[in-house]
């Protein structure tokens, strides 16, 4: 028979490998009378009543956060890592320049860079391919930009009906990026040198370059314009 | 070999009673894969007379995913990620064990700032670990709130690691040469936010239950192992010091900013599940202090020295670090040829592993209800055993 | 009181009068219906129905309270999507039961293994039938209601055993011998409990025993005996009723779910249904037994005091009565850690039966030297 006091602790210093360690020794139990012990035993089992029903009591104690009725107000932080996002620059020219190193940074080969002969630059972005089913979100990517055209947003609502419309075209058009686009003046060749890029046209019918593992579809599944995001960038033609 | 096991039935028996007229047998059970104590899918095949245990055999392996041969085909900074994956309660101590077993190999010197900020994710990652713990161990032994309170605790500290980091469990935060993003504006205010938060509630943990009657006496006695089959096992971390070990590499070999700070090591007197218990729930006090002691004086400076592109050239060689995770020892070895950027073979000593084939000893002889109550205070968590 | 000023006279008059007529569900029936053969059938037949309909919307809704409940202790809302205030969950639950495919496993005892969850319930539902739930409301008077229910609750440990004995599964058999072990256990010292009750009210009767409350209920009426008595059937009955933190036979962390680990859809969901009406039975038997039943609130010989009590309807002392015991096992199993089988059998054999037994003997010395509050009302 016996009870624990949990004060009960005791500091000492022992010696391990020749090297004092300060340590803390755990309160054990003592021996004490039965009586004694009956009574502690209830007091300790009422006093874990007593927390309980503190928290009954305490509306404001709840902490559970209805999710889809708070979607307005829920707000996770601004580096929460939930979607990959290609950055634009007011003009909605992308940043990318195609060099590949977030490419060759991923882990598990979800980027996939497909590029193109330009007609501004040598080389140039056709598709930026993310693939989300097999992203671990670690944030590679977006650390090995060179040119902080990457971003990781927290846009988590990821679940579809079909998994191949997990797979992403990040670019909105191929093309070059805002640097050499800006360095040509008329405004009609830029849109020229851009042809516009949707979501989903690229690994779903994978345009012949095919991704490890995606085969390609015989029927291009109906893309939700919802999920199409922002508005074609302005200069591209529709 | 011979092994004769004292089971409680002979402790109660008096020496040299006959046999129970009774003709019984011993049975077979699968604790698992598929099994509330499970904790994940680890495999407990228990030989049973009657409720009384005679035999624990773990069968791990079931979520193995070969971490240690994923390794050898990607980059030294692509590793840390696959970390995470491994004991996902001390995400941050095992990315911090493998990069600075890298940095010491390639000899990166980080700065000040960033062995702080390390100490302090890895110290709220143990506090957040063990409130966690906590709560599964009060749901393994029948007591369904301290789970929720246990994760109710868990969120709080989460909050701050998904402000800094952006991620909750899986972070890959702790990057060889320094770390992924430096701390949020916010992140000192919080932080002091959470431990007065936090304190309170351990002592609510205490009155719910430490101190409950029934608590006491599902862990008391329970379970002894001794400090030189703790050693004789390999046993690490709360376990090996409930033993009465004060092995804490924290203490003892100090890595981070640890020798700044102020704190005692946790140690049982007995070694049983009733020591385990207390030494993790002193342990979270012990954590709140250093956190403490270190939350006001982070120094300045970049949060990398290392730019996260550069290519990392680590010597041939084999090379060795560790550290004290939640759970215990992880350790990292590196063998690098010199030449490729990624590891030749890296092997991971993991707590989980080592501190699972204690079961085998300690349950012998105790009933059904006691394995859990082992394996709860023994903090397994599968992943890391499976790696 | 007939001195007593104006406004105590209505309270007088109230108590002048027998406030509660008692009179049996039964006893109505053969009043109001022909004496005829197809008359019993019938009444047999309306009982059963009601019966039925009285378990499903007890079940339903203890499961509900038990779930909000549980909820707000660890700072949940609990169920909130169905109905306002999730009021529609169970319902939904009950729905998807009834609905899902029934696993019998291949080398079961399949006739045993139907019969179980029927006798698990049956035992529960047969309890209904002899509880004053108000003056006006009882099936059936027994006059030998508490020994009635002795033996019927032993029969609800027949469908755990037979549940888990013919499951064809380890888990099962250990969950179903747990719990034979455990039942018949603390049926022992639940009966010694029950007997300082009957000793002091001189009636096995159920409606007896709650009309021998009139002037105080037993748990204080019944000096300190009454009282640890109380706690003793609590205690006992919680352990009966397979609830944390006796819930060895089930226990999930250890057991999976002990003996009804291999049922699935409406078998499942009568094992269920079972549980928590065992909780209500046992809730319902608590009040009765100690808590004075439908019977207010009474302190013998203060009748103006007496009066104001009777202006609360029977019913709703009963039903706040039994809420309150039920709330009280949900608070226990919202809170403590489960014992080990060992500690259990220690608990009951150690501990209860012992105290029971010196209770019943003080018992029995204060019936005898009528030491008790008014003796001979």
């Amino acid at each position: 028979m016996a009870r624990v006091n949990f004060k009960d602790t005791r500091k000492e210093t022992r010696t391990l490998a020749g090297k004092p360690v300060p340590v803390v020794v755990t309160a054990r139990f003592a021996r004490r009378g039965r009586l004694a012990v009956f009574a502690d035993g209830l007091k300790s089992l009422l006093s874990g009543m007593r927390l309980t029903f503190g928290y009954l009591a305490r509306p404001s104690a709840i902490v559970t956060r209805q999710y889809p009725e708070n979607r307005a107000t829920l707000k996770l932080p601004e580096r929460f890592r939930a979607r990959l996002r290609l950055k634009f620059d007011e003009h909605g020219y992308q940043l990318c320049t195609a060099c590949r190193l977030c490419e060759r940074a991923c882990p598990n080969a979800s980027i996939r860079i497909l590029t193109r002969p330009g007609t501004l630059s040598k080389n140039e972005l056709d598709r930026y391919i993310w693939r989300l089913d097999s992203c671990v979100f670690c944030n590679a990517c977006v650390q090995s930009c060179p040119f902080d055209a990457l971003e990781m947003t927290g846009e988590f609502e990821h679940a579809v009906f079909d998994r191949r419309l997990l797979i992403f075209t990040l670019n909105r058009y191929a093309g070059p990026p805002a640097g050499v686009l800006l360095k040509e003046p008329d405004e009609a060749k830029r849109a020229a040198a851009m042809e516009p890029r949707d979501v989903y046209g690229g690994p779903v019918p994978l345009n012949g370059a095919d991704l490890p593992s995606v085969k390609a579809l015989a029927v291009r599944p109906q893309a939700d314009p919802a999920r199409q995001g922002a508005a074609p960038a302005p200069g591209v033609p529709a | 070999m011979t092994v004769t096991v004292k089971t409680l039935n002979d402790i109660i028996a008096p020496p040299g009673a006959a046999a129970s007229a009774l003709a019984t047998e011993e049975y077979f059970i699968n604790m698992g894969p598929q099994h509330p104590i499970a904790h994940g899918s680890l495999r407990l095949v228990v030989r049973l007379d009657g409720e009384t245990v005679r035999e624990v055999i773990p069968v791990p392996g079931y979520v193995h995913r070969g971490l240690e041969k994923m390794a050898e085909h990607l980059s030294w900074r692509q590793i840390i990620h696959l970390t995470d994956r491994m004991d996902y309660l001390s995400a941050l101590m095992n990315n911090w064990a493998v990069a600075r077993t890298i940095e010491q190999a390639a000899g990166l010197a980080t700065n000040p700032r960033i062995e702080t900020i390390r100490t302090l994710m890895a110290e709220l990652q143990r506090l957040q670990s063990h409130v966690l713990w906590w709560g599964v161990l009060g749901m393994d032994l029948g007591a369904f709130t301290p789970f929720l309170y246990g994760f109710r605790e868990r969120e709080v500290i989460g909050e701050i690691f998904e402000e800094t980091i952006g991620a909750r469990l899986t972070m890959n935060y702790i990057q060889p040469g320094g770390l992924m993003d430096d701390i949020h504006p916010d992140f000192v205010r919080k932080t002091k936010q959470v431990l007065a938060y936090l304190k309170p509630k351990i002592d609510e943990y205490d009155t719910l239950l430490s101190g409950n009657v029934i608590l006491q006496e599902r862990l008391r006695n329970i379970g002894v192992l001794p400090a030189a089959r703790a050693i004789a096992l390999g046993c690490t971390g709360p376990v090996l010091r409930a033993s009465g070990v004060p092995y804490d590499l924290r203490k003892c070999e100090p890595y981070g900013v640890y020798a700044q700070a102020d704190f005692d090591v946790p140690v049982g007197a007995k070694g049983d599940c009733w020591d385990r218990y207390c030494v993790r729930i002193e342990e979270m006090r012990q954590s709140i202090r250093i956190v403490e002691q270190l939350i006001d004086g982070i120094p300045d400076g970049p949060h990398a020295t290392v730019k996260f592109g550069a290519r990392i050239k680590v010597p041939e060689g084999i090379h060795y670090g560790q550290i004290e995770t939640a759970r215990g020892i992880l350790g990292v070895t590196i063998a690098a040829d010199g030449k490729s950027d990624a590891p030749y073979r890296l092997r991971l000593r993991s707590p989980n592993f080592s501190n699972l084939w204690a079961v085998t000893e300690l349950a012998r002889g105790w009933r059904i209800a006691d394995i859990i109550a082992i394996q709860s205070t023994l903090d397994l968590v599968v992943p890391d055993i499976d790696r | 009181m007939a001195g007593a000023a104006a406004p105590f006279a209505l309270f007088a008059a109230a108590q002048a009068a027998p406030a509660w007529p008692v009179k049996t569900v039964a006893a109505r029936a053969a009043e109001a219906l022909p004496d005829h053969p197809w008359t019993a059938v019938l009444y047999m037949a309306l009982a059963f129905a009601g019966l039925g309909a009285l378990v499903a919307v007890l079940g339903m809704g203890l499961i509900y309270l038990e779930r909000k409940i549980a909820a707000r202790f660890q700072c949940r809302l609990g169920p909130m999507r169905v109905g306002p205030h999730g009021i529609f969950q169970t319902v939904a639950d009950t729905f998807k039961l009834l609905f899902k495919e029934d696993i019998v496993p291949a080398r079961a005892d399949k006739t045993l293994h139907l019969l179980a969850p029927f006798l698990a319930l049956s035992s529960t539902a047969l309890m209904l039938g002899v509880i004053p739930y108000s003056p006006i409301l009882q099936i059936s008077d027994v006059n030998i209601g508490v020994l009635y229910i002795a033996a019927v609750s032993g029969l609800g440990v027949m469908g755990i055993l037979l549940g888990g004995w013919s499951s064809y599964n380890k888990w099962s058999l250990i969950g179903a011998m747990r719990g034979a072990a455990q039942i018949i256990s603390y049926e022992v010292s639940a009966t010694l409990a029950l007997l300082v009750v009957v000793m002091f009210a001189g009636t096995l009767s159920l409606s007896g025993i709650v009309a021998s409350q009139a002037e105080g209920w037993w748990i204080w009426r019944a000096p300190v005996v009454g009282g640890i008595a109380f706690l003793i059937y609590l205690t006992a009955s919680t352990a009966e009723i397979n609830r944390t933190p006796f819930d060895i036979p089930e226990g999930e962390s250890e057991l999976t779910a002990g003996f009804h680990t291999e049922y699935s859809g409406l078998r499942f969901a009568f094992f269920f249904l079972a549980e928590f009406i065992n909780m209500f039975v046992a809730a319902a038997l608590t009040a009765t037994l100690f808590l004075g039943g439908w019977m207010p609130f009474h302190i013998g010989g203060a009748n103006a005091f007496n009066a104001v009590m009777d202006l609360v309807p029977p019913g709703v002392w009963f039903l706040g009565k039994t809420a309150f015991v039920v709330f009280v096992i949900m608070w226990f199993r919202w809170t403590f850690p489960r014992l080990r089988v060992d500690q259990l059998m220690r608990l009951e054999w150690k501990l209860l039966l012992p105290i029971g037994f010196a209770n019943l003997a003080l018992g029995a010395l204060a019936v005898l030297y009528d030491l008790y509050f008014f003796p001979g009302a």
